[in-house]
């Protein structure tokens, strides 16, 4: 009883601080905390399929890459176009993509899986650096308009005012991740974690392994989408190597490991560590690539069940003493 | 009342006369003038005095990491140079105060999402004055959007594609000092057409992006209105940073093409020219960027011998003509020798060159700082617009009011070997460099023969403003 | 020969050259990988290591040849080192571990040599017997990239040599296929994938003191051709090197060819190839073990 009313006193005290934030930091930083949000959707997206049915992608930008293409497409095309729409059209094609592959990806497994991924998102990044009629190739489509959030006749927000850009973003991502905490909870949540740990034993008791696959697989692509369709709204700009470079692929894997793998919230962790991070280096030094490639190879060498599971260590080591 | 309208009118032709009379007199008075220039004899790139607290600050919005790292070092040491200059003057007045010049790096890493954030920060964090960049149209274009969304000063200075300031990306915070490429291929196909009336057949060879797009649409329309004899042989657009360029040169080879047109900058360039003479490929070069001085060191003389640069700074013929330009150049020059890594490369010796654009292009903003008499944007805006100044060799930059691109004379550079070079380079030692062909006879490609385009719906949607 | 057909006939021997400068780099990473299971992501970074060491030993000797000696090998003592104080303990956290531990190390390793040799274009020379064109049937042909694929053809056959008919290659062979059971042996087998991988590092860096002359030496240096032979090693198979010798010459094909004739498209072709491929054989062409 008594944990309940912490846990929801937690989530109160989260929620006021996250509405006073800007209030607190200032625009500058509220833009810093929206780039850590869309990036903590993303990587909690992509956990998804690798903490949860340890499938590993080496491709996920395709899905990051066709959200944000599909939102800035559609705002560039279509005018008029409205704001939740254009959300929509971005995760809406993510998930549409991810449809299409995943009569070919769950077939496959390991190394295969990684390296089809592979194949596809470059060759996505690819497409979209070549056909720059469509995709505005290395320069990418930008300048769109981005239109304000309102129900005709209540209420009308102002999507340029990054202060008011601030607390739709945060409404849309945090309210993903919260989808996707509640869909780990479900009884289907817990058949994927069995096709992970023992996928025969799931096809014995008569649940079809590749279609529990699918449907996480296209979940994870769509969230995956909605994280870029926020991002493309963010920047005002999205451009083949944003969304689908081989380095925006291997993000989440990174942001994964270093928050904690086999954690749900260890994503969120490792957007945060890598967002104070670069914050941090970015401003005392030019050598920012130097301190991310130390920080990596530090957390896989000392620490690599990433933040989580070392926090996890300490106070499991803790209470152990404490016990004695 | 008729006598008194006829009156009146009188009086409007009478301040009209006035006015025309006045401008160009007004013109004349802002340049940059050597004999105001402060004691540089302790420049020194390598340990740069920054100022800090109440300064007027400048961004350098650039790489200063990543595969173009070197571009932000020599950003910095022009804009570094000549923030020095008038901090030994003793700052600018401004806002009633006299202000020295701070000069801050914010490394955008070639990355989008890194060049708004890091734009930001400068803009609402460090509450800089100007941002001044950069490498990459798609890079100016954000840092536009951050100039405009919170009302800052952008200086385009090195990002040169006319699509920046059309009427869908036009901001009025942000100037744009440096060539456009719509300039670039007027001015090379006026070269062609209209002076040197030689080569015919053309090969198109650019990066594969809004840059390469734009310098290329740009020879392509200079050749239809220049040089209507002109034969395009090929068009290719190559993917940026390529490592192979053998089978795009075996067709300009094959196409029988006399002249490569190309907007690449290094290294694409240096691979280009390397490779193009491996193969035995003794083309000319038609280019905007293939001169940096120890890539055409590295290529040697007789590879680079033939090349042919259009430069937005430059004399017709021969580079010194007064006292100024020497003291100018001496400035710069004279210590050269004591900087350090990484600005003891040829590519700083002379501070002419690529790096004599940006340093005037600077020049040219402190000066309408310093008649603005304030970091006000809308003051800046204010004397900006429609202003005139001329630079050190006497070259009128023009602001054109209704787009901000700027109105100036080109030079094509034609490159020959050291023992020719002095045809341009008329101080001690009489070449350039001794290990490349450099600069030789040089033309002047008169301004308003290589106007930037404008986009007309620019018109109207400034008239309104 | 005709201008046309000398064209042509010149564009399939540019796709030779990258096609075994692309082999080099891929025929390292396809055993690392075959052998060890290890992603080494860090591979091009060794390829431009090399380039930038070559730069240095032509600096202070002047020879292009002492390069060509001293480069590779002081590539594959780190790649050596790499694997022995480094990747044989991330080994047990599986390809996730290496992935995020070989991003490190290339990220670490450019900054190093940014910080080294600083960011400008750096000249490599071609020696001057290598300079020149060689003329034949109406078709010029520069002698060095003839050079580079008479070096890799050497390379390719010492390498098949070895591993085709001494005790060692067997041995290697033979752990590429079981590890545990060569190990059983009684053979040292941290000892060989210690050799395997300062080889495999050893060629990326023959690759990049090959292409230092061609390219000028810069920190982007090993973006696209590092990127392109992660697809020769995945569509030849991971493990085969007649998979990768395969694939190598046929994406340097794609990739001349393409230019030749759908000019725009040329990057998309090699793309195309591997998800067609990898969509009817997952492992690759060559590739069996999962």
């Amino acid at each position: 009883m008594m944990n309940k009313m912490l846990k929801w006193i937690l989530w109160l005290a989260g929620f006021v601080f996250l509405i006073l934030y800007p209030k607190l930091f200032g625009i500058y930083y509220s833009n810093v905390f929206v780039t850590f949000a869309i990036f903590a959707l993303y990587a909690t997206s992509y956990n998804l399929l690798l903490g949860y049915t340890g499938l590993l992608s080496f491709g996920h930008a395709m899905f990051f890459g066709t959200g944000a293409y599909g939102t800035a497409l559609a705002l560039t095309h279509i005018s008029g176009f409205p704001l939740i729409p254009a959300l929509l059209a971005g995760a809406l094609a993510a998930a549409i993509l991810a449809l299409i592959l995943c009569p070919i990806m769950v077939r496959v497994g390991g190394t295969a899986f990684a390296m089809l991924h592979l194949a596809f998102g470059g060759l996505m990044y690819v497409l979209a650096l070549k056909l720059r009629h469509i995709t505005g190739g290395e320069d990418g489509i930008g300048g769109f308009d981005i239109p304000p959030f309102s129900i005709p006749g209540i209420v009308s927000f102002d999507m340029t005012d990054p202060l008011q850009f601030f607390y739709f973003a945060m409404v849309v991502l945090i309210g993903s991740i919260w989808i996707l905490w509640f869909f780990t909870k479900t009884p289907f949540g817990q058949i994927m974690i069995a096709v992970r740990d023992n996928a025969k034993r799931v096809d014995y008791l008569g649940f079809r392994v590749p279609q529990t696959k699918a449907v996480i697989y296209v979940f994870s692509g769509a969230f995956c989408g909605v994280a870029g369709a926020v991002y493309a709204l963010f920047q005002n700009l999205i451009s083949a190597e944003d969304g689908f470079h081989v380095m925006t692929s291997f993000a989440p894997i990174m942001l994964t490991m270093v928050g904690g793998i086999g954690s749900f919230f260890g994503p969120i962790f490792g957007s945060a560590i890598f967002g104070i991070l670069e914050e941090l280096t970015t401003r005392y030094t030019e050598r920012v690539e130097l301190v991310f490639g130390l920080v990596l190879i530090f957390v896989i060498m000392f620490a690599p069940m990433g933040f989580v599971g070392t926090v996890k260590m300490i106070k499991e080591k803790w209470f152990t003493r404490q016990g004695v | 009342m008729k006598g008194k309208k006829w009156l009146l009118s009188i009086v409007v032709v009478v301040c009209c006369i006035a006015l025309l009379g006045l401008s160009p007199a007004m013109g004349a008075k802002s340049k940059f003038d050597p004999s105001k220039m402060g004691d540089m004899s302790d420049l020194d790139l390598s340990n740069p005095v920054i100022p800090t607290g109440d300064t007027i600050k400048i961004a350098i919005v650039a790489s200063f990491s990543g595969p173009a790292a070197a571009v932000g070092d020599i950003y910095f040491a022009s804009v570094q140079s000549v923030a020095h200059d008038y901090n030994k003057r003793g700052g600018i007045l401004v806002d009633g105060k006299k202000k020295l010049v701070q000069v801050i790096k914010a490394n955008h890493e070639s990355k989008v999402p890194i060049a708004k954030k890091v734009s930001e920060r400068m803009v609402l964090q460090e509450k800089v004055d100007v941002l001044w960049g950069t490498n990459g149209s798609h890079l100016m274009k954000v840092i536009n959007q951050v100039a405009d969304k919170y009302k800052t000063i952008a200086v385009s200075a090195a990002a040169v594609s006319d699509e920046l300031y059309d009427a869908q990306n036009f901001s009025r915070y942000s100037f744009m000092t440096s060539i456009s490429t719509s300039q670039v291929g007027r001015g090379m196909a006026y070269y062609y057409g209209q002076v040197r009336k030689k080569e015919t057949k053309f090969y198109i060879l650019c990066q594969d992006y809004l840059f390469g797009h734009s310098i290329a649409g740009g020879f392509k329309a200079g050749l239809k209105e220049y040089y209507p004899d002109a034969e395009l042989v090929g068009e290719d657009y190559h993917k940026l940073f390529l490592t192979d360029f053998a089978p795009y040169l075996t067709k300009v080879k094959a196409a029988g093409a006399e002249v490569v047109y190309t907007g690449d900058w290094i290294p694409d360039a240096a691979n280009l020219l390397v490779q193009a003479r491996q193969m035995g490929l003794d083309l000319p070069f038609a280019n905007l960027f293939i001169n940096n001085p120890p890539f055409l060191q590295q290529v040697g003389i007789e590879g680079t011998d033939g090349l042919v640069h259009i430069g937005q700074i430059g004399s017709d013929g021969k580079a010194f003509k007064t006292e100024g330009q020497i003291k100018y150049y001496k400035a710069w020059n004279d210590q050269y020798p004591k900087w350090k890594k990484p600005f003891d490369t040829t590519t700083y010796e002379h501070g002419t060159g690529t790096i004599g654009a940006y340093r005037m292009q600077t020049y040219w903003l402190l000066d309408v700082i310093e008649r603005a008499g304030s970091t006000d944007p809308e003051k800046i805006i204010k004397v900006w617009e429609n202003d005139t100044w001329e630079d050190v060799n006497g070259t009128v930059y023009k602001m054109r009011g209704i787009d901000h691109k700027t109105e100036r004379d080109l030079f094509i550079e034609l490159y020959v070997p050291p023992e020719q070079q002095k045809e341009s380079m008329n101080i001690e030692p009489y070449y350039w460099f001794k290990d490349c062909s450099n600069t030789g006879p040089s033309y002047k490609l008169p301004a308003d023969k290589v106007t930037p385009v404008m986009d007309p719906k620019l018109k109207d949607i400034r008239k309104g403003s | 020969m005709d201008p046309v057909t000398a064209m042509y006939v010149a564009q399939g021997m540019h796709g030779l050259a990258y096609g075994m400068i692309l082999f080099l780099l891929a025929s390292g990473l396809t055993l690392i990988f075959g052998m060890m299971g290890i992603l080494n992501l860090a591979h091009a970074t060794f390829f431009m290591l090399s380039a930038y060491l070559c730069y240095q030993v032509i600096a202070w000797t002047g020879s292009f040849w002492l390069a060509l000696l001293i480069a590779p090998i002081v590539t594959g003592i780190i790649g050596v080192l790499l694997e022995r104080f480094l990747l044989r303990k991330v080994h047990a956290f599986g390809h996730i571990g290496e992935l995020i531990l070989t991003v490190g190390v290339s990220l670490v390793i450019l900054e190093s040599v940014k910080v080294f040799w600083g960011t400008e274009s750096l000249p490599v020379q071609i020696p001057n017997v290598l300079q020149g064109l060689v003329t034949a049937g109406g078709l010029d042909y520069p002698i060095y990239r003839l050079f580079i694929i008479g070096l890799s053809l050497v390379i390719l056959i010492v390498l098949m040599l070895i591993l085709y008919k001494t005790r060692l290659g067997m041995v290697v062979r033979a752990a590429v296929s079981d590890a545990d059971m060569v190990d059983a042996l009684g053979i040292n087998v941290p000892l060989v994938f210690m050799l395997v991988f300062g080889v495999g590092t050893w060629m990326a860096g023959v690759a990049g003191v090959a292409i230092a002359p061609i390219l000028t030496v810069f920190p982007g240096l090993a973006d696209q051709v590092g990127m392109d032979a992660f697809i020769v090693v995945v569509v030849g198979g991971f493990g085969s090197l007649g998979g990768a010798l395969l694939v190598a010459i046929i994406c340097g094909l794609l990739n001349s060819y393409g230019v030749q004739f759908v000019s725009q498209l040329a990057p998309v072709l090699m793309y195309i190839f591997m998800a067609i491929v990898l969509v009817f054989k997952p492992m690759g062409l060559f590739g069996e073990r999962e």
